[in-house]
Parts: structure tokens; sequence; C-alpha cells
């Protein structure tokens, strides 16, 4: 297998690179992103190319030529850049990746990042969605991610490819770019005064693993990757030893203001979990990629506290 | 799908509520599980007793309450507001396990709170997420204004409910017009038994839900006709 992994520079493209590293079948791995990979890698190699340069990245892609792509170029908005850009990244590396994958022949399979953002949250829709509820997102990145879902699987009919689409939890973690991460662990965090409704979340070497399976098993179609068990922005909130302040109505734009000001700006989709909770059923995982006890909800909102404080230290004056 | 157990707090057996000085260390640091419907075991835990309290039933045949294992109780209304109290109750006392009322409204605040104490949409993917994790859930029958009769079976739900054992049970007040001068009663039928012309019932069928629908019907029916 030549495995293409788009957004190799990120922290679930830099661990996905590194467990399909460890697999015998995967006989050469290459990646894009526009910034270099987070952690040291052996076999792989790395273009550095933004996906808006759209000449480049074909031409790398064809030259290339996978037979499986590993699509995490499929950018979060405020988690490493702003929403205009983050959508503009996504759709043109989806557009430029996929297909000039897809035009190459070669292409068997492709297993991409979704997000548990595509069945939205509006009322009258169910709380707890499986992969085969109805798909209303409510937010930009929810948007985006059913975009390249749709692109994807239209490219896999076309051309004969199995596309399996991870819809995921939010990921976060100590060290994990996530406004959702950023907002939960600001001293003072903004939750909903009259609500409190469930989400769940999903740690990182689970998202990674999950990815790798469902490329190397050639799952096809959609599946939730979720983890079990879910929390509430209060309980997160006091997890993580932090001051909760209860915001209604349309104090809410304030508080999102004060939020972004203190830092940890909060795109829609951050904002829509913290209002009305985001889950999904994650039950079919263990029958279809074989992999049981992912991280609880709770265990991976713990950890996101776990990082110390930076401590600064004092400049040494003397010179050896 | 195994519940989660978190914190020493099971989600699906109830259990008797900590001291105060615990529960609100609990509640302060977060150290509470939430499931993904949004049920909060604490809290059911301390409003179990409270209900219990305020309301007073007898069970017939409770024997018939699974002890484990996914299962739907399916009972009749007056306008829906007393029964699931009555059967979170009867099943918290029975069999030791915390009752998934099926039907709650998304509204704010209210929708909330029940959401809190165990309650679910009325979806079938929901309900259909709910049996998978192994849970114990009612959905009430139509509205009956009166307590006349029984009401209209919720098809797409009991669709959803197709391979989990299903048990009618009827509720019936203890005074006459509604009154609470009695305790409630709360008759637990037999699990159905649905025929399939080819077979087994597949889960999804329409037709094996619209069966299971008119089977829990005549089940409630049978079961409210029997003498006190």
């Amino acid at each position: 297998m030549r495995v293409l992994v788009t957004g190799m520079g990120g922290e679930l493209g830099t661990r996905v690179t590194q467990l399909l590293e460890e697999r015998s079948e995967v006989r050469e791995i290459v990646g894009v992103d526009f910034v270099p990979p987070r952690r040291r890698l052996r076999r792989s190699e790395f273009r550095r190319i933004d996906p808006r340069d759209r000449e480049r990245l074909v031409a790398f892609v064809t030259e290339v030529a996978p037979t499986a792509v590993a699509h995490l170029g499929v950018y979060e908005p405020h988690s490493r850049m702003s929403p205009r850009e983050a959508v503009e990244r996504t759709e043109a590396c989806t557009v430029g990746a996929l297909g000039a994958a897809a035009r190459t022949g070669q292409l068997e399979r492709i297993a991409l990042r979704s997000g548990v953002e595509v069945y939205g949250r509006t009322r009258g829709l169910p709380a707890v969605p499986d992969e085969g509820a109805d798909l209303a997102p409510g937010s930009a990145f929810g948007r985006s991610c059913l975009e390249v879902e749709a692109l994807a699987a239209g490219l896999g009919r076309r051309h004969g490819a199995r596309v399996a689409a991870l819809r995921m939890a939010p990921v976060v973690g100590a060290h994990v770019p996530s406004p959702l991460g950023r907002l939960l662990r600001l001293p003072v965090v903004p939750v909903p005064a009259f609500a409190d409704p469930a989400f769940s979340l999903l740690h990182l070497e689970d998202a990674s693993l999950s990815l790798v399976e469902a490329l190397c098993v050639g799952y096809d179609g959609p599946l939730n990757v979720v983890g079990p068990g879910a929390a509430t922005p209060w309980q997160a909130v006091r997890l993580g030893g932090r001051v909760p302040l209860p915001v209604a109505g349309p104090a809410w734009r304030g508080a999102c203001r004060l939020a972004e000001l203190a830092g940890a700006p909060v795109p829609a989709h951050v904002l829509e979990l913290m209002r009305r909770g985001r889950t999904a059923d994650g039950s079919r995982i263990s029958d279809e990629l074989g992999l049981h006890d992912l991280r609880a909800t709770q265990e991976v909102c713990a950890e996101l506290y776990e990082w110390g404080t930076v401590t600064a230290l004092r400049a040494v004056q003397e010179v050896a | 799908m195994a519940a989660l157990v978190a914190y020493g707090i099971d989600p699906d057996r109830a259990q008797p509520p900590e001291g105060p000085v615990a529960t609100v260390r609990r509640r302060l640091d977060g150290r509470y599980p939430i499931d993904p419907f949004g049920a909060d075991p604490q809290l059911q835990d301390l409003a179990g007793p409270l209900l219990e309290l305020a309301v007073r039933v007898r069970v017939a045949h409770a024997e018939r309450l699974p002890r484990s294992g996914a299962a739907l109780l399916v009972c009749n209304r007056g306008l829906g507001l007393a029964e699931p109290a009555v059967l979170t109750v009867a099943a918290r006392r029975e069999c030791g396990r915390r009752l998934r009322v099926v039907g709650v409204p998304d509204l704010p605040l209210l929708g909330d709170l029940l959401h809190k104490l165990g309650g679910v949409g009325a979806y079938p993917g929901d309900l259909a997420a709910l049996l998978r994790a192994g849970h114990l859930a009612a959905v009430p029958l139509g509205p009956t204004w009166l307590r006349r009769g029984v009401g209209t079976p919720p098809l797409g739900l009991l669709v959803a409910a197709l391979g989990y054992p299903v048990l009618p049970v009827a509720v019936v007040p203890g005074g006459p017009l509604g009154l609470p001068l009695r305790p409630w009663r709360a008759i637990v039928g037999e699990p159905l038994e649905i025929a399939a012309p080819g077979g087994a019932v597949r889960a999804g069928d329409p037709l094996g839900g619209a069966e299971l629908a008119e089977a829990a019907r005549d089940g409630v029916r049978r079961l409210l006709a029997e003498p006190a």
C-alpha cells in the first residue's frame, strides 16, 4: 500500500503517520501539509505544500500516485487558523489531493477525518445519532466535514474506491490544538446558565488508531468514533478546577468576545457544543474495526487538565 | 456496548445515595458520571427516594421485570405525567434499576432537568442506542383522556425496539378519577412474542414493528381488564 497522508503536519496527522510506519502492509508513506510534522518520523517523506497552492499539490499527488489516502487535511476553525482559512484549506486540500489521487487510477481506498458535527444539534434531532441519522450540520465546521464526505463518496463511487468517513467526537488533549480544549482551560469558563447538555470527547490515540485501522481493513461508509460516556460543561469545568460563569441568551456574544480576548476564540461548532451538547452512538466501532475500550470522555477531559501551567524561568545573567 | 461505570456509580443499577458531605464534594469536584443521553446517575439516586415517598406503588408480577440487560416496557397513560413516575419507582424498588423514560419534550429547563433524571427524547434512533447500551426503557402509548382504554402505540419507536424483550405494563390509579387515595397499581405482563411470517423478525422491519405495536396494545388492554 502506498499511502498519502494529507494534513501530516497536524497532531492527528503526525500520530497517524507514526502508526502507519509500524504497519508492514504499508510500503511507502508520503505526506503533505502547510506545516511540518510535529514529531520525528522514520520512513515517511514529507512535502511542505500549502493546499491552496493547487498546482503544486496536484503535481505532487499525481507524481506519488497513491493507492490509499489518509485524508486529515480537514481543518478545524480556530484550531490553528481562522474559520475562513480553515474552510478554504479544507476544500482546496480535498478537491486537490483526492481529485488528483483518483485521476491517477491507482486509488483503492480513502479514510478521512470527519466529525460528529455533521449531525447538527438543532431542536427536533436525536440526541445520540447513529450513522444512519439525518445530517443537518448547524456550523461551518459541520458543513465543511459534510462537504468533504460528499466529495470523497462521489469520487469513491466513480473510481471504485472504498471511502471510510470517520465521524469523530472533538479530539482534545493537553497538547492538541483545539478551540474546545483552549476554552475549557481558561481560568473562568462560560457555561450555559439554564442547561447542562452532555458532550462526548475522543482521545487523540483512539482517533489515530481508528483511522489507521479503517484504512488498513478498507472500511467503506461512515462510522462514529466517540469516547464512551459523556461530560457536561459544568462538570468539565469543575473537573479542571476552573470557575464556571453562567451565561444565557444574548450574553453569549459578550462571553465569546471575552474568551477570544483571553486567547480562546469560540467558533460556531464549539458554541453549539457548549449550549446544546454533542454526542453520537459509537457502538459500531468494536464490530467494524475491532477497537475495544476506547478512552472514556471523562478520562480525556481529566487528561486535558493534566498539563501543568507554564512557569516562567528566571533569566540567568552569567555566561559560562 | 457495556454501560460505563465511572467514579463507582453504575449507570444502570440504582444505588443508595451517599452522605450529604460526600455528595456535595462530588458535585463541586465534578467527579460524577454522565451518560451520552444526558442522565446524571448521582442526581437519580438523590431523587429516587424522594419520588418513592411521593408516589406509592403496588406492583403485580414484579418477578417479570428483567434484572439485567436491555428491555422495553410499554405502558398506558392518561396525560402521561404520573405513569412514568410510577414505573420509575416500580423499577427502582422491584429490580433496583434506573428506568429510562422515552418521550421527554425538547424544552429549555424542563427538558434538561428530565434528561438529567433519566429521560430520553422520543426519537427511534435514541431508543435504539439506549437499548444497544443495555438500559431498561419505558415507552408510553398515546395519551388517553380520563384514562379510558389504551392509546395509539408509537410505531416508529417500536420498530427501533425489535429484537429486544418488550413487556406490556398496565398502570392503574389508586382512587377514582385518578386521585391518589390508595397506592397506584402497576401490573407487569409477560414478554410479548411476535411471530413473523418468514421466521425471526429483523430489526428495523416496519411490518414487524406494526405487529409488535398491536401486540403491545392488546397486552396492555388485557392487563387493564384484569380484576384487582
